[in-house]
């Protein structure tokens, strides 16, 4: 029984992990840029989220603003911050992103205070209990949404014409170019609904915790970037299943290993351990 | 090129002689993290250090001078806080240095503090070795070990409660809770039925909480901060886990309560701030607080808002700024301050009541209070 | 020069030593390190716990060097394995990982770390000097080898890694050297540190001081030692320069770190040899 329950808050701590880290797959399928900004998108999806549903008593309208603001904060960073990058060493974009992120805490802590924020009351926190198990409504929407979201986003990539074109241009884009796709439109889409996909993550979250703080993006960053290599960058379905492997690892490895080992350092060992077996991580790259 | 030079020039030249211009003031020095992770904390020390320096000198000041508060942002860090320390001692020329900040950064405050001889308190910091520093330094709160203990007698002696569950903040002040609290479990009858641990960043307990759940304890002794114990309590309760909960003074923050909605009903913490007190000191500071701030005061706020009344206290009774008097002066100091009576041990730990409080009806209210000298006894060394 | 000048200049010279130290990795190699800070750690762990065995400074200050050296060895030996991509992420990996273990370890300190570390011994401002005389010695080292056969190699590794394994260079060795030379010179940075402290804590030496190590060496251009030793100098004295505005300096920085990337990715290296040539032509 406690297995079960376990595995089943697996499952929902990666679900959180797989919507946040598969922006940032995407981003560096198409860019090779480590996009560490991507989890400054998240707390603001969280804030906004929060915010929003505050002042007019509804989630979607929420969530909605939530996704739209930060979609469009995204492609912004692309055209300020990315774009001017792109033939320059990759340290140049991984240093910019951070001092980026460093900059939007700051400015969320300075613009919504240090204490956090809270809804006032919080939706989907009703009880349901399925065989023995007490789940918040918001557990389960995490799973469900996490499933949704990111199983019809490989399916786009794999059996859609707008897949296939991101997948050319990330293949070569000067040759999908010439086949009149256009790598631009692509990035700027791939910002668009990898920055709103963290803000759906981060509304999830504060809906999971009922807590919004400036620092809130700094531990799913990492996570990420750990298993976005794990599941192959730029591979959709693989960060996904990382993204679950590693909820399960984390939540066994808390109760259990817990005394030998910090729980975000159990990400990075694991995906260490994996990269000495196989340096090319779980899955292959895209 | 050149106009950014002379721009340069007046920057560095202000912050050199910025601070001292004020000269016919006393100095006290308040080192706290008003940026980075614990950015909270530091606002809200920071807030009740300033009321008591308000308060002070709209009555007069003290020897006939104004008290002048110079604040530094250490971010919580050790590193940043020895050239804060070193900057207080050396260019501001301060009296007194309190800490408003973290262990990490207190300590190592601490150590230049005595080296100068310069007193030093730590309003809510509760390393041990801070204290063990020399003896120009202070502690006005509880170490972790007095008062894990008190949480131990809590939950066993006034709440009669047999089977523990630990669930245990890793790191200084959570370890050192864990420690008081094992210490004296036997003694209380308590048997620790598990121990689990979790750190400073989590805000999700999914493992953790299922795993206490099939432990079925009789109550949980979780030690944390608002921003972790609020998401802590209220996963508990959404699974399921109706048993009582015991916090500590981490908890003590009106934030705790509306993170955790109606799931903080119930929980109580050992902690020294007493809502429902009637003693002025405490009344008084509640009630200024809020007007200050904006919002309800916490412990934080509480503690460093009495460093600064023993420093001050003890500052007029030495009726000089020679910080060897001033220092003679805290130690044998007795005052009624709104965290409880401070008067301190030979190692400059404070031996006073622990307040238990409980969130009734949404609101922190009174519990209990213990008063077992022997139980909440600081070490001499 | 009072105390607080002295601690500072100490905490700049110490900084230096680190900085250099990652520029010989990042800067000569080409390999984007972001687990640098662990090695700072291991040798301010090795110091701070030979220190308190009653070992005399130079011996522990050499124990530090060489332990945070051999595991720099084998950490790089492991990192070989992986390709450019990754090794910025294995390498934050690292820093996780070098906090999460020390924290656990009651040996270590545990979450408390280690206090009551002994005093160098030395006057103020003689450990100054000290430090001064260890950063010196790091510049010159860096400077040397700049020069040598090993920088020639250094370079063309990374630039080009295929074109000079084809040249007949063998990149896992002097990979490998720059790493443990890198990581070695860092394990005495973090010696210097905890004389300097006396108290050491797990948490100063995780992923966010290895970030900005790294930055310092980014905004002084990497690959060059003396915008890397400026950009130090501007770094670890800003935010002194800057108390009065308190509140706004780590947003301060965040701007300046992405400015500088953004508008001027050589760094101050870049930016001086941009005004040198317009000087010239």
């Amino acid at each position: 029984m406690l297995f079960i329950e376990l595995f089943i808050q697996g499952l929902i701590q990666g679900s959180t992990y797989a919507i946040i880290a598969v922006g940032l797959t995407l981003v560096y399928g198409l860019l090779r840029v480590l996009h560490v900004a991507h989890a400054g998108l998240f707390t603001l999806g969280a804030y906004l989220g929060v915010a929003v549903t505050n002042q007019t008593g509804s989630l979607s309208l929420g969530i909605l603003v939530a996704a739209l603001a930060a979609g469009i904060v995204g492609m912004g960073i692309y055209r300020l911050v990315y774009e001017p990058m792109l033939n320059k060493p990759p340290y140049v974009a991984l240093i910019a992103s951070i001092g980026l992120y460093i900059g939007m805490e700051e400015l969320f802590r300075l613009v919504f205070g240090p204490f956090g924020l809270s809804f006032s009351s919080a939706p989907l926190q009703t009880v349901v209990v399925v065989f023995g198990i007490h789940l918040r409504a918001c557990q389960i929407i995490a799973v469900v949404t996490n499933v949704v979201l990111l199983g019809g986003l490989a399916w786009v990539a794999q059996k859609t014409r707008i897949g296939t074109g991101w997948r050319a241009t990330v293949d070569d884009p000067q040759m999908s170019a010439c086949f009149g796709i256009d790598p631009i439109k692509v990035r700027y889409r791939v910002f668009f609904a990898g920055s709103a996909l963290a803000a759906v993550a981060g509304v999830l979250v504060a809906l999971l915790t009922n807590l919004v703080e400036p620092t809130m993006g700094a531990v799913p960053s990492y996570k990420s970037l750990a298993i976005i290599v794990l599941g192959g960058l730029g591979n959709v379905m693989g960060t996904l299943i990382a993204s679950l492997i590693l909820g399960i690892i984390e939540a066994f490895g808390t109760i259990y290993i817990g005394d030998f080992l910090d729980r975000d350092a159990i990400a990075f060992a694991f995906l260490i351990i994996v990269l000495m077996i196989k340096p090319t991580g779980l899955f292959t790259s895209r | 090129m050149k106009k950014l030079r002379w721009v340069l020039v007046l920057c560095f030249t202000f912050s050199c002689f910025g601070t001292g211009w004020a000269s016919d003031t006393i100095k006290i020095g308040f080192n706290a993290p008003l940026t980075g992770f614990a950015a909270s904390d530091g606002k809200s020390s920071t807030l009740g250090a300033k009321l008591a320096i308000k308060q002070i000198n709209e009555a007069g000041g003290i020897n006939g001078k104004n008290l002048e508060l110079i604040v530094y942002d250490d971010q919580a860090k050790a590193s940043q806080s020895i050239p804060i320390a070193n900057k207080m001692i050396g260019q501001d020329k301060v009296v007194v240095g309190i800490s408003g900040s973290y262990s990490a950064p207190t300590r190592s405050a601490a150590g230049i503090f005595q080296e100068a001889k310069i007193p030093y308190i730590s309003a809510y910091a509760i390393h041990p070795d801070i204290t063990k520093a020399g003896d120009y330094v202070f502690r006005t709160s509880f170490l972790g070990e007095v008062q894990g203990r008190a949480g131990a007698k809590l939950i066993g002696e006034i709440l009669g409660k047999k089977r523990v569950v630990m669930i245990t903040l890793k790191n200084d002040f959570g370890k050192s809770l864990a420690a008081g609290f094992k210490e004296k479990a036997k003694d209380f009858g308590i048997h620790i039925v598990n121990e689990y641990e979790y750190s400073i960043k989590d805000r999700q307990f999914g493992a953790i909480v299922a795993k206490v759940k099939s432990d079925k304890p009789d109550a949980i002794y979780a030690s944390g901060y608002y921003f972790t114990a609020g998401p802590l309590v209220s996963q508990l309760r959404a699974s399921g886990v109706t048993c009582t909960v015991i916090g500590q003074e981490g908890y003590d923050s009106d934030k705790f309560i509306a993170i955790a909605g109606k799931a903080a009903e119930g929980v109580i913490i050992t902690t020294s701030l007493d809502r429902d007190s009637k003693a002025p000191e405490t009344a008084d500071f509640i009630r200024e607080f809020e007007k200050l701030a904006g919002y309800p005061a916490d412990m934080v706020a509480a503690s460093a808002h009495t460093a600064v009344k023993v420093a001050a206290l003890a500052i007029k009774q030495a009726n000089s700024t020679d910080p060897e008097k001033i220092r003679d002066e805290i130690a044998g100091i007795s005052l009624k301050a709104s965290t409880g009576t401070i008067e301190f041990n030979s190692l400059g730990e404070v031996s006073k009541n622990v307040q238990n409080q409980i969130v009734k009806n949404g609101e922190w209210h009174r519990h209990s209070v213990i008063s077992d000298p022997k139980l909440l006894a600081p070490p001499e060394k | 020069m009072g105390l607080y000048e002295i601690s500072l200049a100490t905490g700049v010279g110490i900084y230096i030593i680190l900085a250099v130290s990652l520029n010989l990795i990042t800067g000569y190699c080409g390999q984007i390190s972001l687990g640098h800070a662990a090695f700072y750690g291991i040798g301010a762990y090795t110091v701070a716990l030979l220190s308190k065995m009653g070992w005399p400074m130079y011996l522990t200050l050499g124990a530090g060097f060489l332990v945070a050296g051999i595991i720099g060895t084998i950490i790089g030996l492991a990192s070989l394995r992986v390709k450019e991509d990754f090794l910025a992420i294995v390498t934050m990996g690292v820093a996780f990982l070098f906090v999460g273990i020390v924290r656990q370890q009651e040996f270590l300190g545990g979450e408390m770390g280690i206090s009551g570390i002994p005093s160098h011994g030395m006057s103020k401002p003689g450990y100054l000097a000290l430090v001064c005389g260890f950063a010196i010695l790091s510049i010159l080292f860096s400077w040397y080898l700049k020069r040598s056969w090993m920088g020639f190699a250094f370079d063309a590794v990374a630039d080009d890694e295929k074109t000079a394994r084809v040249l007949g260079l063998d990149i896992k060795a002097y990979k490998l050297t720059a790493f443990a030379m890198g990581t070695a010179i860092a394990g005495l940075a973090g010696g210097l540190y905890a004389y300097y402290t006396r108290f050491i804590v797990p948490d100063t030496f995780g992923f966010i001081e290895s970030v900005t190590i790294l930055s310092m060496v980014a905004v002084g251009g990497i690959g060059s030692i003396f915008g890397v030793v400026i950009a130090t100098i501007l770094l670890v004295l800003m935010p002194e320069f800057f108390r009065f505005i308190n509140d706004y300096r780590l947003l301060l920085y965040g701007v300046l770190l992405f400015s500088v990337m953004r508008f001027a990715p050589q760094g101050l290296a870049g930016f001086f040899s941009y005004l040198v040539k317009r000087k010239e032509g």
